[in-house]
């Protein structure tokens, strides 16, 4: 009797088991198989993780006047550069995907920053985008 | 009793068995047999791969504020030497850019920049993918390829799979297959004959009325590239300076 219950037991288990291995995939896994070859669309749905190609298309967009609609994903990941508002600080760790006109490239304690309109800017990748955010200098 | 519990248990074990197995081959009517097995035989035969080198020709399409479509392209080579080496290298009007990884650091370098990043990676190409992706916010070209486990990634929630015919991509017979799921369509072309190669690739979000697609052709595959460390070792040259990764938040 014992036994039985013992095989019910691990028999639906099993079961349970196997049924867990049914592709219920997290979403997470979703855009892998769409973005298969490097590139991923900015839209929700293939770009769940709406990243760097997104953000790559919205950087090039700015530079060739060429802006992309349909960024929101892009927008949330990349704040837009500020409207240019020369001599106005802006709050430290401000992402700008281009270095506003006239920085002068300033070394602090082996880092390189970029000083204009009163803020001073670091070089980082986001994602694989290089983009610039404000910093306090060390 | 005895007897009893056992056909309980018999009959527990066959109900969820065969709800697993329905779920577990739990296709539309519209999805073709013949289109997801061609899949299969590309993905398997893929990660099966020890080494490979391709190039592909990506072409992102988007929309002009102004209304227009356009399309951006970049191109990019891929050497990948399992189980962990990878160097990915983009070239287009959106990006210039190398990825490398080495089996210790990953290293992302933008040689019009002059900026490079370097982390340290996990062991594996796999590991150091879902590292890249989910710390760093990285994307690499053709990662999915390199997951072994492309073929249910692929076929999730896939509602519709097809064989359309037969086409020639860069002068390989292929055949082409199209998959449709909630949001996207998807259609691959393989090789025929000799290697199950993917040749092109296109996904095309079906949720937003202008419908745009990324393409992806691949050529000059290499299934035996040299593969010498060399390749996957970034060493930065004269006037290239170090930044910094912002993780993910």
């Amino acid at each position: 009797m014992k036994t039985m219950l013992k095989i019910s037991v691990i028999a639906i288990s099993l079961a349970f088991m196997l049924l867990a291995d049914v592709p219920f995939l997290p979403i997470k896994l979703v855009p892998e198989a769409q973005a298969i070859f490097g590139v991923r669309r900015r839209t929700a749905v293939v770009a769940y993780s709406a990243g760097a190609a997104s953000g790559e298309a919205k950087a090039a967009a700015s530079q060739q006047q060429a802006a992309a609609a349909q960024q929101q994903a892009a927008a949330a990941a990349t704040p837009a550069p500020p409207a240019a508002a020369a001599g106005q600080p802006l709050p430290v760790g401000t992402v700008v995907s281009a270095l506003p006109k006239g920085c002068v490239s300033t070394p602090v304690g082996g880092v390189e920053y970029y000083y204009c309109g009163g803020n001073f800017y670091r070089a980082v990748f986001q994602g694989n985008q290089l983009v610039y955010v404000t910093a306090q200098p060390k | 009793m005895k007897r009893k519990v056992f056909l309980f248990a018999m009959l527990a074990l066959v109900l969820v068995a065969s709800l697993t197995a329905t779920l577990a081959t739990a296709q539309a009517p519209g999805v073709d047999p013949a289109a997801t097995k061609i899949l299969k035989r590309m993905t398997d035969y893929v990660g099966s791969l020890k080494q490979f080198s391709v190039h592909t020709q990506n072409t992102l399409e988007d929309l002009l504020d102004s209304g227009q479509r356009v399309d951006l392209e970049v191109s990019a080579d891929v050497i990948i030497s399992r189980p962990n080496k990878l160097r990915a290298e983009r070239k287009g009007d959106v990006i210039s850019q190398i990825f490398y990884y080495n089996g210790k650091t990953l290293t992302l370098y933008n040689p019009s920049d002059k900026v490079y990043a370097t982390e340290a990676a996990p062991g594996t190409i796999e590991l150091t993918l879902d590292f890249a992706r989910e710390k760093l916010g990285l994307t690499v070209p053709v990662a999915d390829l390199v997951y072994r486990n492309a073929f249910p990634l692929l076929m999730q929630d896939v509602t519709f799979a097809k064989v359309v015919g037969k086409a020639v991509i860069g002068g390989v017979k292929c055949e082409h297959l199209l998959f449709s799921r909630p949001g996207v369509d998807f259609q691959v072309w393989v090789a025929d004959a000799g290697k199950p190669l993917p040749y092109k690739y296109v996904v095309t979000d079906t949720g937003i009325p202008g419908r745009l697609s990324i393409t992806t052709v691949m050529s000059n595959w290499n299934v035996a590239p040299a593969v010498d460390d060399a390749r996957f070792n970034f060493v930065p040259p004269q006037g290239v300076k170090k930044i910094s990764f912002m993780p993910v938040k």
